[in-house]
């Protein structure tokens, strides 16, 4: 009888990024299989030759073997070239250059700008691993991260153009000024913030369908702006307003439920209607059965 | 029809097949094609280099769980179990593929054929 587990290991030799003890047990899984081949064959009535012969033709191509088990069962260095060549490098030169600006506390514009591409670099190499990650990942962790990344981009962009931090310093904690006739402003800022949150709920919703996600994925992912807001109005801001014993929080302690409103339940409510459209359970173009 | 699409409705079916068979019990690579072959009267056929790329794909992806473990005749066997991710799988997979069969014979009447 062959050396099955000797064979395999030879033609498998080429297998890089395996490490000794994945290449041992894939050596020992599929000699294993050559060896109940073989045992099926000469148990029918097969020569030890034909036997063999059945049991080698398991594979056609090891070569095209070699690739996939290298593929599936590599976890070292999965970086693709882009990742390596591209993005990290750049993510590396820009998120130096905006902290040595925070550092020395000049140019709060250029610093906007920094942190702007900082965002759209990490995307960018987080897609460029798309097909490293997990399933997960595909599905939750990388359309809310899109969906959020799309947000803050938006404030990032009407920070620059209208200087609304103003909004944020005078009504952050007043939100029925927000909502006040009078305040002209503050309310074209806060309805284009809505109307643009039905895009990022859309975004992170798509890119989850695309990835095969469920439903409850897709809305999670879609929502992932509106949960990020919650927690900040939540939690962090009541916090850090009793902490300092900010006077108007605890003389209007409903100011809270009211910001939570404002800043996490109204984009919420866009961002779930901006995700709708992509909740039905249409195939993503590339399915198996959708390609057919 | 192309070679590329011919290939992505192999593997489809190839996945359903794998997670359907172990979702009634945990088996190891020979087992699996062994009873996918017997009980699709030879319709499917798995050979070690189709079998074992997806089976460590789908290893990968959280679907199966592998652990070595001495068969009935005290041989050592990796076996494979579905897990609780595998098993969400199944539903929209066995869905699609009814729609796409559905869709099928509705438009040739393959069923009838």
């Amino acid at each position: 009888m062959p050396d099955w587990k000797r064979l395999v290991r030879k033609r498998l030799s080429c297998t890089a990024n395996l490490r000794p003890e994945v290449m041992d047990e894939v050596a020992a899984e599929l000699a294993s299989h050559l060896d109940q081949v073989y045992e099926q064959a000469r148990l029918a009535g097969s020569t030890q030759r034909a036997a063999i012969r059945i049991a080698l033709q398991e594979v056609k191509s090891w070569s095209d073997l070699r690739a996939q088990i290298r593929r599936t069962r590599s976890t070292e260095d999965g970086m693709t070239h882009r990742t390596k060549t591209l993005w990290l490098p750049a993510i590396a030169v820009l998120f130096a250059t905006g902290l040595a600006l925070v550092i020395v506390d000049r140019a709060p514009a250029l610093q906007e700008l920094i942190w702007i591409g900082l965002f759209g670099m990490l995307f960018g190499a987080v897609v460029s691993e798309a097909k490293n990650l997990n399933e997960r990942t595909k599905r939750l962790w990388l359309p809310g991260f899109a969906s959020m990344t799309a947000a803050s981009l938006f404030l990032f962009a009407v920070n620059i153009v209208a200087d609304p931090s103003r909004f944020f310093t005078e009504f952050s904690l007043r939100p029925q000024n927000v909502l006040h006739v009078e305040s002209g402003p503050g309310l074209v800022f806060y309805f284009s913030w809505i109307i643009a949150h039905l895009l990022f709920g859309g975004l992170g919703a798509f890119l989850s369908r695309q990835a095969g996600g469920t439903r409850g994925a897709r809305v999670l992912a879609g929502m992932f702006p509106a949960l990020a807001m919650l927690l900040l109005c939540g939690i962090v801001i009541p916090i850090s307003a009793f902490a300092e014993h900010n006077l108007f929080v605890e003389r209007h302690p409903m100011t809270l439920v009211f910001g939570m409103m404002i800043w996490a339940g109204i984009p919420g409510i866009a961002l779930l209607a901006g995700a709708a459209p992509f909740l039905n359970d249409t195939m993503p173009k590339g399915h198996p059965v959708a390609a057919g | 029809m192309t070679n590329r699409i011919r290939s992505k409705i192999a593997r489809g079916s190839a996945e359903l097949a794998i997670l359907s068979l172990l979702e009634e019990k945990t088996l190891y690579g020979f087992e699996i094609a062994r009873q996918i072959g017997e009980r699709t009267g030879g319709a499917l056929k798995f050979t070690l280099a189709s079998l074992y790329p997806l089976l460590y794909e789908m290893e990968k992806k959280g679907w199966v769980q592998a652990h070595w473990e001495a068969n009935s005749a005290g041989r050592d066997r990796r076996y494979y179990r579905l897990t609780a991710t595998g098993r969400r799988q199944l539903a929209p997979l066995r869905r699609e593929w009814r729609l796409f069969f559905q869709a099928l014979d509705a438009l040739s009447g393959v069923s009838h054929a």
